[in-house]
């Protein structure tokens, strides 16, 4: 706004040189906004509005509210939203190459997920996000390791899409925010693992509906099919009543 | 006449030059955000400005939906009232539910250049008139008093506009 006030005042002064009064008028406008912190100076110019049109009002309100300073809707651990199914807890823990493998504190992880039907959140098809629709990036979040190098995530179990096997995405950074490690988790398979009950018979009740018909298995996977020594492979236990809980260690170099 | 309803966007360009505290928050969170975010699509750290980025890696266009977790809090804080845009009586009256955020320009090695923009899209109004540049408008839904409608009039200004529009039935 500031900056359109500036190109509109510089339009103004090769147009309109007589117009002293109304010029002032625009200044007073420039400095009372830039004065104030929350776009609600008060006690600027009665009048300032002047008959000619050309020029706006100064806001002539009580001042407020007034901003604070708010991490990114991205912290959190609890990344469900609004989206349902098998619950599924989430244990990361980072640890340090460059320090003999040992726990590395302080370091930040984002995870995202795909929901129980293979969408993950993003910009959908209209051009408008609702403010209070705070979903909007669900199934996605970022907290920092504790002393222990572990990171906990309250999600739900992530469904599957064509082409995929069963991932977590997982970028790690240092505490300064640099990328250390973009990597992700992919999930045991057979039988009686967690990815064949929950897209199984079970997981229909939890809105699981897609089967394993055309599922990617990780031998296919174009990302997982190259980890022969399971380095991505997390181990996943529980139950789909209970709840499954994936835990999974991650080596960087920091 | 039939009365038309309108939504206005007002885009809010925020970079290194905005004065207000809010905007600086917007300009330092989301210059954060980018960083952070934007290494995904560099993982080679090839490329340093957002144009860079999104000409050699085109799914980097998700860097608009990405960066905007980082305003969510600050929108709230708003409480629904657009900024900036005033009544002719000096007053905040345009509410909002919907916004839309972009990244314009940004470098990873050159905050100065980092350059944002919210678009704000208000509540549905009832375009009643137009005076000498001015829109009359009134919240869809306000109540009739003795005198008739509340309304509000707002000038036609850079970065304000008519989003949508559609004839209001009866």
């Amino acid at each position: 706004m500031e900056q359109s006030r500036k190109k509109f005042l510089k339009h103004f002064l090769i147009g309109a040189v007589s117009a002293p009064v109304i010029l002032e008028a625009c200044k007073k406008t420039d400095t009372t906004s830039s004065a104030s912190g929350s776009g609600s100076s008060s006690g600027s110019g009665s009048g300032s509005s002047s008959g000619s049109g050309t020029c706006s009002v100064s806001p002539t309100e009580t001042a407020g509210p007034f901003p604070t300073i708010t991490p990114s809707s991205l912290v959190r651990s609890d990344i469900r939203d609004d989206r349902t199914g098998v619950a599924l807890t989430v244990k990361i823990t980072v640890r340090n190459t460059n320090n003999n493998c040992a726990a590395l504190a302080g370091a930040i992880v984002d995870i995202w997920h795909c929901d129980k039907d293979g969408y993950y959140s993003e910009y959908g098809g209209t051009s408008m996000q609702s403010v209070n629709y705070t979903a909007v990036h669900f199934l996605r979040g970022r907290q920092t390791t504790d002393s222990n190098g572990l990171v906990t995530f309250t999600s739900i179990f992530p469904g599957w899409y064509s082409g995929r096997a069963t991932h977590i995405h997982v970028h790690i950074y240092n505490a300064s925010g640099n990328s250390l490690l973009v990597t992700q988790i992919a999930f045991p398979e057979g039988s009686s693992n967690a990815v064949t009950v929950v897209n199984g018979s079970g997981g229909v009740a939890y809105g699981y509906t897609k089967g394993m018909t055309g599922y990617t298995y990780n031998a296919s996977d174009n990302i997982f099919s190259d980890d022969t020594t399971g380095t991505e492979l997390a181990t996943v236990s529980g139950s789909l009543s209970g709840g499954y809980t994936l835990t999974h260690t991650i080596n960087v170099a920091a | 006449m039939s009365k038309k309803i309108i939504r206005l966007c007002y885009r809010k360009v925020i970079d290194a030059s905005s004065q207000k505290v809010w905007d600086q928050y917007i300009f330092d969170s989301t210059y954060t955000e980018f960083l952070m975010q934007s290494q995904f699509y560099n993982q080679e750290k090839k490329f340093t400005t957002f144009a860079e980025i999104l000409h050699n890696v085109p799914a980097a266009e998700r860097l608009h939906f990405l960066v905007s977790a980082a305003i969510t809090g600050y929108l709230q804080q708003l409480n629904g009232i657009v900024p900036d845009i005033l009544n002719n009586l000096g007053k905040h009256f345009l509410f909002f539910k919907n916004y839309r955020f972009e990244v314009i320009n940004s470098d990873i090695k050159n905050k100065a250049s980092h350059q944002v923009a919210i678009n704000f899209f208000s509540e549905p109004l009832l375009w009643q008139d137009t005076i000498n540049g001015f829109l009359l408008v009134s919240p869809v839904g306000a109540a009739q008093t003795e005198d008739g409608v509340r309304t509000d009039l707002v000038q036609l200004q850079p970065f304000l506009s008519i989003y949508s529009l559609k004839t209001a039935e009866g």
